[in-house]
């Protein structure tokens, strides 16, 4: 029998193997130690190793970019040893630490090159004006309107407070005051003066998403347009209603309207006072501000009453909502601040669609995309940049850690990533922040969900087997389930598990989103293999695994490649429009656009929902690169 | 000029299944039933096969049951009180195969213990020489307690066992595998949900000739047309190839009708709804004829006059002249 030279880095052990054998074996024999958290399936892509020569072909590449593999890289479960070979074992820590930096979300660039005199409505002049003198008797304001004229403002608008404090702002800066304007979208002529200071204003904007389940907020500096610091936390409404439809119930009843208005202002206030201790900016300094969100909940952000919305024939009172100021609208920024929420398309397409169309960029392109936003509702949009068609589906919270017993937001001491051993089941994960798991959030959950099943340990509804040899899976007080993270490991010290009612939120929340983009591709006439490019919004994790994504029948089997994920659109999109007037009204015609289609009008939608109650789905031939993996596995 | 009747061309066909075992097959049955083999939709002969005809099963307690119909107890009267008896009754009353439910209690109250179930299971083999289907009272705990055992006592007999639900497979299944049984997969009358289940026990290893799908209806008027339905849409998926929903289908009229309140109520109701005995026994056998135009392959009845009344539409629909 052939037999090779290993030579293990950095131990530098030597060992004899023959021909076929796996580098995870050799290193193995050497009584070396890897890491195969998935049992040595080349699944996780925990095991890489570098390796020198050509001894070693892989026989899987799966886990690796090219420039892993140029670089040197192999899966030691995946590589069959064919000649003599140097083998460097990287420390766990740094293998992956590399495999976080490639995925992990980015700092928010800016999505065009800024230029604020173009685009910007609200705007910081420094002013000079003339002297009062004996001669030159005119009041203050003609004065300042003269100035203004000169700028090529034709006709200002000074609300009371500012000329409250005029006289005095303008004698204390010597007649050269700082101001702050809000110019007409229309033909530019007309004004109306927010601020005005004897010292310098720098102009400060918010872009908000209000998620059903996730609020987000954007701090954008409007003289550069970078993003300063930014905050995101569950929607305190949570607790009057996990989706729109218990919320606007509960707004029905006795003071709902208000108390479901005043929630969502204490978790907007919430966000901003985090965003003052890092950034120092005061609430009041705060200028303009931009929001999107669904229909339900901008009608509950203004108190209207959203009754109408959840009746047939699901009418909202406005899609297109009007600009109002901070004042009225009891948001604790600049009071004279315009609030400026984005324009939805229907009653179950709102604003963060439109928002997110405009941010994924779908109506620049000629190739058939699909676009999912993954929340609470599942909303998608197919087309071009000629057409589009939209549909929305009632997802529940769990992709967002809501709903699900011990989920989270994404945030430090989530469970991002889960790996099970498909012989022992035991699990291996990855923490955000690298610290003790308190939870596992949106992405970890689509991981786990992936992982049990594939390995086995639940069934292809979901059903854990609590006749597996493993004190993973034990019966809870929440039914079956199967125990991630043991008390002794975990922050709380409180074991960290998934149940069989999470896992059937996540399967209804999987199976409404899959269900809603393949009946909105046949209402087109449309295969979903036609679609050339998927655009996968949603802020349900610092990254989401495609393939895990596919393997679970959340997206559709297509090549890895045609995935982008683009974290939250909706306060992207709210971002662009914020910072230009031109992304604003093209965000107005992406709703006018879009074609919406009513998917309780028959009863395809719920066939296709039940087929997708299964994983990955009833028709497994829809998915062939997981019944590869799943009849390889069982 | 000659009418050309348009024909459907199917691809694929329903799956043959054989209940029971004789003694050459490892059991001790005197006959066997095969039933699906369709290569058409129902009955429509000029466009493909039905080789074989719905199976009539009579119902069948192991002991009598408290909340039948007086109409009922006094088709079968004192047979009730012994399963052995009734099994005999119900094989001498034309059945082709014996369905035997247990109950989740024994007649004085107590809940019911495996060596009855056993003990019941054994004379009632004893007693006939057709198929058997043992099904258990219907609650997971219970039905895995009780028909684990029952397929170890009758092993190599060929039983349809159940109930497997989504919830509540794979005991049953698993003791269907090690004592070459068959299960009932009952699905609450969606056809996706009637394809998963065939999927999850198949994965456990069960062939698919030992699967009987239950896609569950109900009684004439109450809701028998989602039922015919659903019904039609798992045969239809069948014949384009779908391999998870070609199982012969199960259904139970006898348990629909009986509940239904027309069949139910003798008094207080409009004079106009006529003889109690005849409407009771015209809902069941008209249920069980409709089943049998959607697909079905295994019919359960409960009452011998309806049995005698239903196999003559089957004969009917087999005879040469009802063919093209």
């Amino acid at each position: 029998m052939t037999t090779h030279k290993v030579t293990l880095l950095p131990s530098e052990k030597e060992i004899e193997v023959p021909t076929g054998t796996l580098i995870s074996e050799a290193i193995q024999n050497a009584d070396l130690e890897i890491a195969q958290p998935c049992g040595g399936q080349g699944r996780c892509g925990r095991c890489a190793v570098i390796i020198d020569g050509k001894g070693a072909r892989r026989r899987s590449t799966i886990r690796l970019s090219s420039s892993d593999v140029e670089a040197g890289y192999a899966l030691a479960c995946q590589a069959v040893i064919e000649g003599d070979v140097k083998v460097t074992i990287p420390e766990q820590e740094r293998v992956i630490r590399r495999l976080v930096t490639d995925k992990s979300a980015k700092k928010i660039q800016l999505p065009f090159p800024y230029d604020p005199e173009s685009m910007q409505t609200v705007r910081a002049f420094h002013i000079t004006l003339p002297e009062p003198t004996l001669d030159d008797n005119r009041d203050d304001v003609s004065r300042m309107e003269t100035t203004l004229s000169t700028l090529g403002y034709g006709s200002v608008e000074i609300p009371l407070p500012m000329l409250r404090k005029m006289g005095g702002v303008l004698r204390q800066s010597n007649w050269a005051p700082w101001i702050l304007l809000e110019i007409d979208e229309g033909e530019g002529q007309r004004v109306r003066m927010i601020d005005l200071s004897s010292k310098p204003i720098r102009p400060i904007g918010l872009a908000i998403d209000i998620g059903t389940t996730t609020v987000t907020i954007y701090l954008v500096d409007l003289e550069s347009g970078e993003v300063i610091n930014q905050a995101a936390e569950y929607n305190n409404q949570i607790a009057h209603g996990e989706d729109v439809i218990s919320r606007i119930i509960f707004a029905g009843k006795g003071e709902g309207l208000n108390i479901l208005g005043q929630r969502i202002r204490e978790t907007i206030h919430t966000l901003l006072e985090r965003l003052q201790k890092r950034t120092g900016i005061e609430l009041e300094n705060i200028h303009k501000v931009t929001i999107s969100g669904n229909t339900t909940m901008i009608h509950l952000f203004l108190k209207i009453p959203p009754e109408s919305i959840r009746l047939t024939p699901y009418i909202p009172v406005v899609n297109q909502p009007f600009r109002y100021l901070a004042s009225d609208l009891e948001l604790h920024v600049h009071p004279l601040a315009s609030i400026d929420c984005l324009p939805g398309v229907a009653s179950y397409v709102g604003a963060d669609i439109s928002a997110g169309v405009l941010a994924c960029g779908l109506t620049e392109s000629e190739e058939l995309t699909l676009f999912i936003d993954v929340g609470t509702n599942g909303e998608t949009v197919l087309g071009t940049k000629d057409w589009m068609v939209t549909c929305a589906c009632s997802a529940g919270p769990a992709f967002e850690g809501a709903g699900v017993v011990d989920g989270m937001r994404a945030t430090q001491g989530a469970i991002e990533e889960v790996w099970v051993h498909s012989q022992t089941f035991e699990p291996s994960f990855r923490v955000i922040g690298d610290v003790a798991p308190k939870g596992i959030c949106g992405s970890g959950l689509i991981s786990l969900l992936a992982e049990l099943f594939v390995t086995g340990v639940i069934d292809r509804v979901g059903n854990v087997k609590l006749d597996l040899d493993t004190a993973r899976v034990r019966q809870g007080s929440h039914g079956p389930e199967y125990v991630l993270a043991w008390g002794e490991e975990t922050e709380s010290g409180k074991d960290i598990a998934i149940t069989k009612v999470d896992i059937e939120n996540l399967m209804r929340a999987k199976a409404a989103i899959y269900a809603g983009f393949s009946v909105l591709a046949s209402s087109v006439g449309l295969d979903l293999s036609d679609v050339q490019r998927v655009l996968v919004g949603g802020s349900f994790g610092q990254y989401i695994n495609v393939e895990k994504a596919i393997q679970i029948g959340l997206l559709p089997d297509l090549p890895w490649d045609r995935f982008t994920f683009l974290g939250n659109t909706s306060v992207l999109g709210s971002y662009m429009a914020l910072l230009s007037k031109s992304a604003r009204e093209q965000v107005r015609q992406i709703a006018e656009r879009m074609t919406y289609i009513e998917l309780s009008a028959d009863n395809e939608f719920f066939n296709a929902f039940t087929a997708a109650l299964f994983l990955p789905h009833t028709e497994i031939n829809r998915f062939p690169s997981v019944a590869e993996v799943w009849e390889k596995q069982t | 000029m000659a009418i050309e009747i348009p024909k459907e061309k199917w691809t694929s066909a329903v799956r043959e299944v054989t209940l029971g075992a004789t003694s050459d097959q490892g059991g001790t049955r005197k006959s066997t039933v095969t039933v699906g083999g369709a290569t058409a939709l129902p009955y429509l002969h000029f466009e493909g096969k039905s080789p074989n005809r719905p199976a009539l099963a009579l119902e069948i307690r192991d002991r009598k049951p408290g909340d039948w119909s007086p109409i009922l107890l006094e088709a079968w009267g004192e047979a009730m009180e012994d399963p052995s008896e009734w099994a005999r009754a119900a094989e001498a009353a034309g059945a082709d195969l014996i369905y035997l439910v247990l109950g989740s209690t024994t007649k004085d109250g107590a809940r019911n213990t495996i060596k009855n179930a056993t003990a019941t299971v054994r004379k009632v083999l004893d007693s006939t020489g057709l198929p058997l289907a043992v099904i258990g009272p219907g609650q997971a705990e219970m039905d895995n307690e009780l028909i684990v055992p029952v397929a170890e006592e009758a092993k190599g007999e060929r039983l349809l066992i159940g109930i497997c639900e989504e919830k509540n497979y794979r005991t049953i299944v698993a003791a269907a595998l090690a004592n070459n049984h068959l299960v009932q997969s009952k699905t609450p009358m969606d056809v996706n949900l009637s394809k998963q289940l065939v999927i999850l026990i198949h994965d456990m290893g069960l062939p698919l000739e030992r699967i009987i799908m239950d896609p569950t209806t109900g009684a004439l008027g109450y809701g028998i047309e989602y039922g015919y339905s659903v019904m039609e849409r798992l045969r239809l998926a069948a014949l384009q190839g779908d391999k998870m929903t070609q199982q012969p289908m199960f259904v139970n009229p006898g348990e629909e009708a009986w509940r239904v309140k027309e069949s139910k109520v003798g008094e207080g109701v409009p004079e106009h709804w006529g003889d109690w005995k005849r409407r009771a026994l015209n809902w069941e056998a008209i249920t069980a004829t409709t089943l049998i135009l959607s697909g079905a392959d295994i019919l359960i009845l409960r009452h011998p006059e309806t049995l005698k009344r239903v196999r003559p539409v089957i004969d009917e629909l087999y005879k040469p002249e009802s063919t093209f």
